[in-house]
C-alpha cells in the first residue's frame, strides 16, 4: 500500500510534486511574513526607546496599539 | 460606523486569532491530506493524476476569492474613502498572487499526464495568467510609487479593470472550446462530483482558507504598524 502511494501507479512524480510545490511555497511564504512582522515590531519599539522620555510617554498615552507591540516585545525578548 | 474600526481595538483580537488558527492549523492539515492522498479514491479515467486536484482547485478559487475582495473594498475605498480597505487590499495582494500562481503550477503538472502538454493556449489558462499580471501590478504599484494615496487611487483603478477578467475566468470553460474541463461545482448548486472526492475538496479548500486567514492577519498587522511607524511624529 506504500507503495502505492509514493509512485501513485506510474504518476507519482507529477502529483507529489504539486503537493511538494504547494505546500514548500506555503512554508517559505509563512516564514519570510512572520520574520517580516517581527523586524517591524523590532524596529517600532526601537525607535519608541529612542524618544525622549517625555514623548515616549505621550505616544504611548495616546496609542494603545504601540503599548501593546511593545508589551509583545517584551514576551519576545 | 466604519471609522470607528480603528486599528486599536482590533489589535488584539489579532493575535487572538493567530493563535486560535496556530492551534487549529496542523490537525486539520493532517486530516485533509490522509483524505486526499490515501482514502478518496482515483478517478476511473484520469487515475491517480486526480489528486492533484486537491492542491488545483483550491488554489484557483483562493486566487479568484482574494481578487474579488479586493474588487469590492477598492469599490468601496473610492465610495467611502476608508483608508483601512487599501491596507486590507495590500495585505490580501500577496495571498492572492500565490495561490494565482500555484493554480497556473499545478495546472501545468495535472496537463502535462492529462492532455500531454504542459501549457496549453487555454481561454481558463491564459484568463488565469492575466489575473496573476494584475496581482503583480496592484504590488508593484504600491512598492514603487512612494505617495500613499496616489498609489491607493492608481492600484484601485488597477484592481477594477482588471476585475472584467473574473467572469471570463468563471465562464471560459464554457463560452470556449477548451481543453480545460467544464466547472464540477456550478453556482447553481449543481454538483457533479462524487461525495468520496468532494470531501477531501472542501477539507483541502478549508486548509488553504486557514493558511490564508493566517497569512492575511500577519500582513494586515505588519501594514498597521508600517502606518503608524510613519505616523509616530504625529501622535
Amino acid at each position: 500500500m506504500i507503495s502505492e502511494i509514493i509512485t501513485m501507479n506510474g504518476y507519482g512524480l507529477y502529483v507529489w510534486l504539486s503537493f511538494g510545490i504547494t505546500f514548500l511555497i506555503c512554508a517559505i511564504i509563512f516564514f519570510y511574513t512572520k520574520k517580516t512582522l517581527k523586524k517591524y515590531e523590532r524596529e517600532l519599539a526601537t525607535e519608541i526607546n529612542k524618544l525622549p522620555s517625555e514623548t515616549r510617554i505621550k505616544v504611548l498615552e495616546k496609542s494603545k496599539l504601540i503599548n501593546q507591540i511593545l508589551v509583545s516585545q517584551k514576551k519576545i525578548i | 460606523m466604519l471609522n470607528n474600526f480603528s486599528h486599536n481595538n482590533i489589535f488584539f483580537v489579532i493575535s487572538k486569532l493567530i493563535s486560535f488558527i496556530n492551534s487549529i492549523f496542523f490537525p486539520i492539515l493532517l486530516i485533509s491530506l490522509t483524505f486526499a492522498i490515501v482514502l478518496s479514491p482515483p478517478d476511473y479515467l484520469q487515475g491517480d493524476t486526480v489528486r492533484i486536484m486537491y492542491v488545483h482547485v483550491p488554489s484557483a478559487w483562493v486566487g479568484l476569492a482574494c481578487y474579488s475582495v479586493m474588487f469590492l473594498l477598492s469599490v468601496c475605498s473610492f465610495i467611502f474613502k476608508i483608508k483601512n480597505f487599501s491596507i486590507i487590499n495590500k495585505s490580501i495582494a500577496p495571498i492572492g498572487l500565490t495561490f494565482t500562481c500555484l493554480a497556473i503550477v499545478t495546472g501545468s503538472l495535472w496537463g502535462r499526464p492529462t492532455w500531454g502538454t504542459w501549457l496549453a493556449w487555454d481561454a481558463r489558462l491564459i484568463s488565469m495568467l492575466v489575473l496573476m499580471f494584475f496581482y503583480l501590478l496592484y504590488i508593484l504599484i504600491n512598492k514603487f510609487i512612494s505617495d500613499d494615496s496616489f498609489s491607493n487611487k492608481v492600484s484601485s483603478i488597477v484592481i477594477i479593470i482588471g476585475s472584467i477578467n473574473i467572469p471570463i475566468i468563471r465562464y471560459s470553460v464554457d463560452w470556449w472550446n477548451t481543453l480545460h474541463q467544464g466547472s464540477s461545482i456550478k453556482i447553481d448548486g449543481t454538483i457533479l462530483i462524487d461525495k468520496s472526492m468532494l470531501v477531501p475538496l472542501l477539507l483541502m479548500l478549508l486548509v488553504f482558507l486557514l493558511y490564508s486567514a493566517l497569512i492575511f492577519l500577519m500582513k494586515y498587522k505588519t501594514e498597521i504598524i508600517k502606518v503608524k511607524k510613519k505616523n509616530i511624529n504625529r501622535l
